[in-house]
């Protein structure tokens, strides 16, 4: 029986080349889409949870108060006296492990130096991440303090090997490192991923900071391991009672958070968890089923439509002895057969699309092909699918008795079968229309967020980390370079022009309100030009200048800081920054340095050679771009040349800023493509059985004098009313949402009549191009053709 | 053999009632050859789709050998149905996704025969229907006469008590509807029992009694006495 089912399935598909292909197609591409989506989504699931221990693994995360007592804050900093303080004292902790956060730093085998990411970490990271160590022992590979671990592409790419244990390698051109380890490369979807390992007494000679076990520098990750099933609650308090000890304000500060939910439900209000990226995850799950669903609704439909052909084979086997449960399995035959083909070409169309999908997100998916869960997952969408799609049509076609089928009356204008298609049509162009006006908001949004000032002249501005000789050689760096004509002007300064960090708030000034200012201020050491080279404006007062030598205890402050500190006439005044009492030389214009969808924290800046981080220069316009930084490369190279020069357009780096909201107008834009493209297969395919079915009474029309523009008029109008219907419906829904979506952020559009406007006509416009096509065709046809026919 | 009593069938729409069927009371006996006469809408075809049991009717009793028919539920209608019955329509009602061998096969697999004996069942039948160098083809390949043959063919192959044939050759030219009212013969010369549904009078003399239907009643009966003769 199975046989026979499964030639006939095959030769039906066969014989109707037409739509099978549609169907093929359509469920092809919805598939791909699907499958693409669900890898990326699996790649956002596992996040950090590749460890054996990883589900007893915890991050502590610290709250920070506010003005008025409540939470204002929750982060990942810790620290340094917390690990040492609970390392002994509560049992259901079974290793802790400080870390510090991670950053590029050089590394160098003789004349071989690149800029890897380095961590520094303590021996219990060993119990929480399950390193494969290829050579070394991770019971002594960080007993010495200038040791090392690498991972194998690091070693490879530094030794041309991995063979490297008990070698030695050079970190920041300053320290020699013994190799007592390397390991195998890990996954990139882990949060505390590196190139080099260090251990954590190494950290406190680099980082002198590190080693003093004070209460209040939170700037170290902790991460402990709990025996399984231990009481969180439990912990947490009994935490805050060592942490209570040492300071009474620290008593409810700390708690322990799964490490494994850190990626995805990273965002927290008042001290609680409010979820995070995993609203993405949703979405991309929403759009993943609601792709595959449009294709099934397709296969569905077409199948009803052609349920007249197939009636009378279901009349026939019904008379000679088939019962309803073969019939079922036939259709499901049919339709597991063409979701089979379906899923080949859509492993194909992955292989090939993949490459550009990783590229434009800039993340590694790929397929596994020897991994049996992935197969049992495959065989499960397979089944899934071909059940939804095949479930309709079998069950319906099943359903008429003999007679009805043989006769071909089946229910074609009844109330079920008419209005389900109906149904399904609307549906899947509700789907497509909502992803349209999506992506228009989040284009106009994100082209919003472009367009908005930065608020400093950030055309041929770049930048230069300060490492290694250009820390103590800044000055004859830059008469070097002033000299070359390659820069106009440069300061070096803490922190990059775009930064997240450097924020505090013992600020204090006159007439405050509260005996403690609560308000989170930013700070930014730097030298003279500040101003001059980055095109900030000033609105009051002026840049630092070498006339003056008050000016090193004078700042800086952004208009938000003027405001916040409520000065009429700032530019004279004094603040008390950290106990140090500073003038206010100038107030400049607010420019974003943080997120560009929301206020940033007002800033102030003060003038200290001493804090080096970042050199910023304006490249002289009079001269050609690679000459200039051809010239910044020589120089830096000249003094500096341990390290990599690596010059950074500000340009670039704000970009960066837009990503997510990028990648999220990618996918958005991607897949309301192939949407509206699936959709408009099924229409075509269903237009195409509609023109087929009315042939006869075409025919009639055309003979009594109809012309083809009526015709096309009445095949097409049918149509056009479910797609005015779909809009009807998607665009509140898409409204709500966008709307929703666009409340995230601080700074952003409204929704324009026009956007919605403009996806609706462009929406109705393909689908009558869609419809015309093969309306025409059947309107120009001869009428005696049809008429013959019957 | 068949005693069917004050069979009734309504058909109903939203507006109108037509009866097909009122009050028909007819007996059929084993080996008997009978065709059902009348214009079109007398509910000859009704009353053929009610004892090939693929329609209801409202009341009545309809007895095959000794089973009250109508009392069945769908599956053991369908059941009785592959076990007893053959049919054979006007249009052929071939599968078009199946060959001639195929089509042929189908009933078997449906009753369940073992695979080897379908095989032997269907190619002694296709040599009887003078077949043989058609079984490899689809049924569009074929003509009109070919494809009723196939058809009669895959009625018989079941070796069914009743043949149910509505219109068998209505479209088929004068001689290949020949050829099929032939051999229809032949089968009820082998003993199979037929209920033939037919507007032509020159196939219903090929039958042993001809009933005339109008209205949904039965107006009249005839005696076909030169194949009655032969059947004594």
């Amino acid at each position: 029986m199975f046989r026979l089912n499964l030639k006939i399935a095959l030769r039906s598909i066969f014989r109707n080349k037409v739509s099978s292909f549609i169907n093929v197609i359509g469920l092809a591409i919805g598939l791909a889409a699907c499958l693409m989506l669900l890898l990326y989504v699996s790649y956002e699931w596992n996040f950090d949870r590749q460890a054996k221990n990883a589900a007893q693994v915890y991050k502590i995360m610290s709250n920070l108060k506010g003005d008025d007592g409540k939470i204002s804050m929750t982060h990942d900093g810790t620290v340094p006296a917390l690990a040492p303080a609970i390392r002994q004292g509560i049992p259901e902790i079974k290793a802790i492990c400080r870390l510090n956060y991670g950053k590029k730093q050089l590394i160098s085998n003789g004349n071989i130096s690149f800029k890897k990411d380095a961590r520094f970490a303590e021996q219990d990271i060993f119990k929480m991440y399950d390193y494969q160590f290829i050579a070394g022992d991770p019971a002594t590979a960080m007993d010495e303090v200038h040791s090392v671990i690498l991972t194998e592409s690091t070693a490879k790419v530094l030794f041309g090997t991995a063979d490297v244990l008990n070698k030695s390698v050079r970190y920041q051109d300053k320290t020699d490192l013994k190799i007592t380890g390397v390991i195998k490369d890990q996954p990139d979807n882990s949060s505390n991923k590196f190139d080099y390992l260090m251990p954590w007494s190494f950290y406190e000679t680099v980082d002198k900071n590190a080693a003093q076990l004070v209460w209040d520098n939170f700037s170290y990750i902790t991460l402990c391991l709990l025996a399984p099933n231990s009481d969180i609650d439990a912990v947490n308090q009994k935490i805050g009672i060592i942490a209570g000890k040492n300071t009474s304000d620290l008593k409810d500060a700390f708690f322990i958070y799964p490490l494994t939910k850190i990626h995805l439900y990273g965002k927290f209000e008042q001290g609680r968890s409010v979820g995070g990226d995993i609203t993405q995850i949703w979405l991309f799950m929403g759009l993943a089923i609601g792709i595959l669903l449009i294709a099934c609704i397709n296969f569905m439909n077409m199948a009803t439509a052609r349920s007249e052909r197939r009636a009378k084979e279901v009349g026939i086997k019904k008379t000679i002895g088939a019962n309803r449960r073969s019939l079922v399995f036939q259709f499901l035959t049919e339709s597991m057969v063409l979701t089979f083909v379906a899923v080949v070409l859509a492993i194909a169309i992955l292989e090939i699309s993949l490459p550009t999908f990783n590229h434009l997100l800039d993340i590694k998916l790929g397929l596994f092909y020897f991994d049996a869960a992935n197969w049992l997952y495959l065989i499960g969408i397979v089944f899934v699918t071909s059940l939804i799609a095949g479930s309709y049509p079998a069950f319906y076609l099943s359903s008429f008795s003999p007679v009805q089928n043989l006769k071909g009356k089946i229910r074609s204008a009844g109330f079920l079968s008419v209005s389900l298609r109906q149904v399904l049509v609307v549906g899947q162009f509700c789907f497509a229309i909502i992803l349209i006006i999506s992506t228009m908001v989040i284009y106009w949004q994100i082209k919003y967020i472009k367009d908005k000032p930065v608020g400093f002249d950030i055309d041929a501005l770049v930048e230069l980390p300060q490492e290694g000789e250009l820390k103590t050689k800044y000055d004859l760096f830059k008469t070097e370079l002033l000299r070359s004509g390659a820069v106009s002007s440069m300061y070096q300064s803490s922190v990059s022009l775009s930064h997240h960090n450097s924020n505090f708030i013992d600020i204090r000034w006159d007439g405050m309100a509260q005996a403690e200012n609560r308000i989170v201020f930013n700070k930014v050491a730097t030298t003279y030009d500040f101003v001059k080279t980055n095109g900030i404006r000033l609105i009051k007062g002026r840049d630092f200048s070498e006339q003056y030598a008050s000016d090193s205890t004078a700042i800086l402050i952004s208009a938000s800081a003027a405001k916040t500190i409520g000065y009429k006439e700032p530019v004279g005044k004094t603040v008390s920054i950290f106990g140090n009492k500073c003038t206010i030389i100038g107030v400049f214009n607010d420019y974003i340095w943080d997120s560009p969808y929301q206020s940033n924290n007002p800033m102030v800046v003060y003038l200290d050679k001493g804090h080096t981080g970042t050199i910023t220069m304006r490249l002289n316009k009079e001269l050609g771009l690679s000459q200039n930084i051809g010239a910044i490369n020589k120089i830096a190279k000249q003094i500096n040349p341990a390290y990599p020069v690596e010059i950074n357009f500000l340009n670039t780096i704000y970009s960066e800023k837009y990503k997510s909201e990028k990648t999220l107008g990618i996918l958005s834009n991607l897949f309301g493509g192939l949407a509206i493209f699936i959709s408009c297969l099924g229409l075509f395919g269903l237009v195409a059985y509609s023109a087929e079915q009315r042939t006869k009474e075409f025919g009639v029309r055309k003979v009594l004098g109809a012309s083809v523009f009526n015709l096309m008029g009445l095949l097409s109008l049918s149509f056009v009313k479910l797609i005015l219907v779909a809009i009807i419906i998607a665009v509140p829904l898409a409204y709500y949402a966008m709307n929703k979506w666009l409340q995230n952020f601080e700074f952003h559009v409204s929704i324009s009549w026009w956007v919605i406007a403009l996806a609706s006509a462009g929406t109705l416009l393909i689908a009558l191009l869609t419809l015309s096509f093969q309306a025409y065709k059947s309107a120009v046809s001869n009428p005696v053709d049809a008429l013959k026919y019957e | 053999m068949i005693k069917i009593e004050n069979l009734e069938k309504v058909y109903k729409t939203e507006e109108i009632e037509t009866t097909a069927l009122n009050g028909i009371n007819l007996h059929v006996k084993e080996g008997e050859f009978v065709s059902i006469m009348g214009p079109s809408g007398c509910g000859k075809s009704t009353l053929l789709n009610v004892m090939g049991l693929l329609d209801k009717p409202e009341s009545g009793s309809y007895k095959f050998i000794d089973t009250e028919l109508l009392k069945l539920n769908d599956r053991e209608r369908s059941n009785f149905r592959k076990r007893n019955m053959g049919f054979v329509f006007q249009n052929f009602n071939l599968i078009d996704e199946l060959t001639v061998f195929e089509n042929i096969e189908l009933p078997l697999i449906y009753n369940k025969v073992p695979a080897t004996e379908r095989k032997r069942l269907v190619n002694e039948i296709i040599e009887r229907m003078n077949i043989v160098n058609r079984s490899g083809h689809f049924p569009q390949q074929l003509s009109g006469g070919q494809q009723q043959r196939v058809a009669v063919a895959r009625a018989l192959v079941t070796k069914p008590k009743l043949v149910l044939a509505d219109e068998p050759t209505g479209n088929l030219d004068s001689s290949h509807g020949n050829e099929v009212m032939e051999l229809l013969c032949e089968l009820n010369e082998t003993g199979t029992t037929i209920v033939m549904v037919t507007h032509s009078s020159h196939d219903a003399s090929f039958s042993n009694r001809i009933i005339n239907l109008k209205d949904g009643h039965v107006i009249s009966e005839k005696i076909n006495k030169g194949r009655t003769e032969e059947l004594i």
